[in-house]
């Protein structure tokens, strides 16, 4: 056996697609994941269709059969009885099948004694009895107004077809009986129809349109289609990653001559591919269930459904291949931390209840118009195919081909920064060769640690945001009262369950010292560096904002701000600042560059660390403001106070840039010579303090200097320590 | 070949307090030469030899293989290194073909040397019965000597074992250390690694004990064992004295 080692060498591509081939021929000999992935969607949809479909076919045509004509049997009693039958049947012998509109298939009408005529309705040999009284007939044909009564049994009502067919049978009768005094008066038939009215164009309101009704359906199968990656994800990644862990190969792999970074590729590759199978399995499957399921509802005369145009799909499925990337990205990610299969499960599957939620936020009203937001995973996605899968023109399809540019750009992005995250992750000590998970009660507070967590760094924010959620329902409608409450709800409360739950070294964790150095010096220029950031952060955000977004601001939005300036105007300015600066500043500083920051960057903080939790914790910090038109500035004050978090080792510059950044609009407010109700207007549009005619250049041209000196003094603090 | 100098590695425990798992342990491995590395769990055993492997980053000191330095040039060290451990798996649903060729072609070896090397090692490790079986349903002796195949793929000059024979029966044992002297005989450098003292008593030319993360004990069998005893009441000795 000659040996000497081989020094071959491979691309890049080389080695990764020899992972995924690898990864792929263990999933296709996986049976029950192959079953489970594929084959149930083409399985499952049928099954749900049909019964969901038999259900409403059965509930069709019984109201169909509710409503279809059928035989009316009606007794006649009275003095007139056998002269109004021979009325009514005239009539209806003399009018044909196009004037016969909601009429019984056929009346039989019986003249029969009043005695007997209860009897008939309540044995059920009649329908209804009416009463022919004497002169009815007589009255008809003079000009006076005739009272017929129809009795119904109470024993054994008519059916409601029965009965409203009769009814628009005397209608018509009525109808004829008009004509003909018309005539008799020597008047023409015109007389009673002063106008034809012919109305086009769109539906009338309080009808429900079926193009309304595609909208909303597309939009909830878009939604299920965007979770689906994530589902078809699943299970391949958890095998990737945690189950090559659990089965012990995954050391194997990293000791093979290629980076981990060609090793996530090639797992990614093969749960990628996996991930568009089952996509491709599950769209097929909705279609052809769709298909099937309409045309059995369609029973003749149903109205024809609006579908989309090929430009519209094309654009629809290449916005779902980014989807799948951004999933199959996200799966792998979050899978990598885990151990075991069953942990990985567990990580997996509070994420995809978010990912579902942040898919289904695409159909909330106003988010069609933020033009950023198709680069945002998920929630973009399902926002770009919707328009694109209901452009009902070939124009209006292309005529999105920017969002679709935007949408795999940020797909790209996503996904490449999930890669490395993950590359990351995969060959760190502490999670490739961490222990067993502890064996102690599931109360049992776990045991003190320097800092949180990876994942416990992201669960306070994830609290925060479902805790603002349940705030709407108490929150006052004072902002000076709503924000403490906000606040508290959202960033401390969530913080401190975690700190009680995790203890943790508080002075690591919320990089509880002085910037740089310690003295004076470092400390001084450190904070100053922060707060020249964050004013520069404020003035060149706001202008972007109205360059980008103008008037086009979403109702909430404006609300808000109109609402801060309200305050600001109506309360004592050290209570405003106290509420929009100072306590915010504390709190999400503690939360954001504080807690999470460190839990992200962890204890070896490698230079690719770092800047991924810089921009993961930014990320959260964006997501915690809601407003979609806020989160590009949120995500870059949030990058650029983490990074100064980072460069001084203090979280103290981080709070003041904060503040900074905050006080900005009480600033513009008060330097300003405006009256209040042109603030207040100016306000509105959209950034209190800020005039929606834009920003001079003097500005924009001192917020880049105060930018540049605060990024300076941040360093040289830096240095100094 | 394999060259071990001054290599301390520490981990960090939750509570972020410092645990010095090896604590200046320095080794070399010539090429035609095995080496045993003994020492009672938890000694450093096994961190030193994924330190080697490139799985850890050492705290200090140097660690190389074939000149390669385990943190300046990882992929060097996999190059020229096969890696098999008690802890490292098969995957169930590939076949030994498979395993072989996916890692060979992972080293880079084209098609055809692939499949010369392959079939080698399938006649060489005793696998060709059952080559094209999924390795889960193979015997633990069997899924043990596909680790070997697959850490002999790329033919690498050195191979370092960490507790090959833990999982295995005295016969499997048995074949699996046969090879490992046969490997030895081509010219391999071999580092093993193992407290099942008996089986390598008179296979390995030198020894290393570890205790604690810092070596005892060194040198040949003979330097190590007095008259009349055996290996592991050198171990004892070594072990002992340093705890006292």
């Amino acid at each position: 056996m000659a040996h000497r080692g081989r020094h071959g060498s491979q691309s890049r591509w080389q080695a990764a697609g020899w992972v995924a081939r690898r990864e792929l021929m263990e999933f296709v000999r996986d049976r029950r994941t192959l079953v489970i992935t594929l084959l149930l969607p083409m399985i499952s949809y049928p099954i749900l269709a049909l019964a969901t479909t038999l259900g409403l076919r059965t509930g069709v045509m019984e109201a169909e059969a509710r409503l279809a004509p059928t035989t009316v049997m009606v007794v006649v009693s009275g003095a007139d009885a056998q002269p109004f039958i021979e009325r009514i049947e005239a009539m209806i012998a003399a009018t044909d099948s196009s004037g016969r509109k909601d009429w019984p298939a056929e009346t039989v009408f019986k003249d029969i004694p009043g005695t007997l005529a209860q009897e008939a309705i309540d044995s059920g040999a009649a329908d209804l009895w009416l009463h022919a009284e004497r002169g009815l007939i007589a009255g008809l044909d003079a000009e006076g107004t005739m009272s017929i009564t129809v009795q119904a049994s109470t024993v054994r009502p008519p059916t409601v077809a029965a009965r409203r067919q009769f009814l628009a049978l005397i209608d018509s009768f009525s109808e004829e009986v008009r004509r003909r005094r018309i005539k008799a008066a020597g008047l023409p038939a015109t007389v009673l129809e002063p106008i034809t009215l012919r109305v086009v164009g769109d539906q009338p309101r309080g009808e429900l349109p079926v193009g309304e009704i595609m909208n909303t359906v597309a939009g909830g199968v878009l939604v299920l289609l965007a979770v689906l990656p994530m589902t078809g994800a699943f299970y391949p990644a958890i095998d990737a990653i945690a189950g090559e862990k659990e089965r012990g190969t995954i050391e194997t792999l990293l000791i093979a001559p290629c980076s981990a970074h060609e090793i996530v590729l090639g797992k990614f590759l093969a749960v990628f591919v996996i991930t568009l199978a089952t996509l491709a399995a599950n769209v097929a499957s909705i279609a052809a269930t769709s298909a099937v399921s309409l045309k059995l509802l369609s029973t003749g005369g149903s109205p024809s459904l609006a579908l989309a145009t090929a430009g519209g799909i094309t654009i629809t499925l290449i916005v779902f291949i980014g989807l799948a990337a951004v999933g199959a990205a996200t799966c792998l990610a979050v899978t990598t931390a885990a151990k075991s299969g069953k942990e990985a499960q567990n990580t997996l599957t509070p994420v995809i209840l978010l990912v579902s939620a942040l898919a289904g936020a695409a159909l909330l009203p106003g988010m069609q118009s933020n033009r950023l937001l198709p680069a945002v995973p998920f929630v973009g996605h399902v926002l770009v195919s919707h328009a694109a899968f209901m452009a009902a023109e070939a124009e209006e399809a292309t005529s999105i081909g920017w969002l679709l540019l935007l949408s795999l750009s940020g797909s790209v992005a996503v996904t490449w920064l999930l890669l490395r995250i993950t590359a990351v992750m995969l060959t760190d000590e502490d999670i490739l060769f961490r222990g067993q998970d502890s064996a102690a009660s599931p109360l049992a507070r776990p045991s003190p640690r320097a800092l949180p967590t990876l994942v416990q760094g992201a669960i306070p924010p994830i609290m925060g945001l479902a805790a603002l959620w349940y705030a709407q329902a108490f929150m006052p409608k004072e902002l000076f009262v709503a924000i403490p409450v906000q606040q508290v709800a959202t960033v401390l409360l969530p913080l401190a369950v975690l700190l009680w739950w995790q203890r943790v070294d508080l002075g690591q964790t919320f990089s509880l010292r002085w910037p740089g150095r310690g003295d004076a010096v470092s400390a001084g220029m450190g904070i100053a560096g922060g707060g020249l950031l964050g004013a520069g952060v404020f003035v060149i955000g706001a202008a972007a904002l109205l360059a980008f977004r103008g008037d086009s601001l979403t109702p909430e939005a404006k609300a808000l701000s109109a609402r801060l300036v309200e305050m600001i105007l109506g309360q004592p300015w050290w209570l405003s600042w106290l509420l929009i600066a100072v306590l915010p500043a504390v709190c999400e500083e503690l939360l954001f560059r504080g807690w999470a920051l460190a839990a992200f960057a962890g204890r070896r903080r490698t230079a690719g660390r770092v800047a991924l939790a810089v921009l993961a914790q930014a990320f959260l910090f964006a997501v915690a403001h809601v407003l979609p038109e806020r989160m590009p500035q949120t995500f870059v004050l949030g990058a650029v106070l983490g990074w100064v978090t980072i460069t001084t080792g203090s979280l103290l510059p981080a709070i003041i840039g904060h503040l900074v950044h905050n006080s900005m609009p009480l600033v513009v407010l008060f330097a300003s010579d405006c009256p209040p109700d042109m603030i207040l207007e100016a306000g509105s549009g959209g950034l209190p303090g800020v005039d929606s005619a834009g920003i001079p250049v003097w500005a924009l041209l001192a917020a880049a200097a105060s930018v540049v000196a605060g990024a300076l003094l941040v360093q040289a603090a830096a240095r100094v320590r | 070949m394999i060259e071990v100098v001054d290599l301390v590695k520490d981990y960090r425990a939750g509570d972020g307090s410092v645990v010095r798992a090896v604590d200046g342990i320095s080794l070399h491995v010539a090429a035609g030469e095995t080496v045993g590395l003994l020492g009672a769990n938890g000694a450093g055993k096994t961190t030193t030899l994924r330190v080697l492997a490139t799985l850890l980053k050492p705290t200090s000191g140097t660690a190389r293989v074939a000149g390669y330095d385990v943190v300046a040039d990882p992929v060097g060290v996999r190059r020229n290194l096969g890696y098999v451990s008690a802890t490292t798996g098969v995957p169930d649903r590939l076949t030994p073909r498979e395993i072989f060729t996916s890692f060979g072609r992972l080293h880079g070896l084209d098609r055809d040397a692939t499949a010369v090397r392959v079939e080698h090692l399938l006649d060489a490790l005793d696998l060709a019965s059952c080559a094209d079986r999924p390795a889960g349903r193979l015997s633990s002796g069997q899924r043990q000597r596909i680790s070997l195949g697959r850490a002999l793929v790329h033919d690498p000059p050195a191979l370092v074992l960490d507790e090959p024979t833990n999982a295995l029966d005295v016969l499997g044992a048995r074949d699996l250390l046969a090879m490992v002297g046969q490997l030895r005989a081509e010219g391999h450098a071999i580092l093993i690694s193992t407290h099942r003292l008996h089986e390598i008593e008179h296979r390995c030319d030198r020894f290393v004990i570890v205790h604690m993360g810092r070596i005892v004990a060194t040198g040949t069998r003979d330097a190590l064992v007095a008259d009349g005893a055996g290996l592991e009441d050198a171990f004892f000795v070594a072990v002992s004295r340093r705890v006292l």
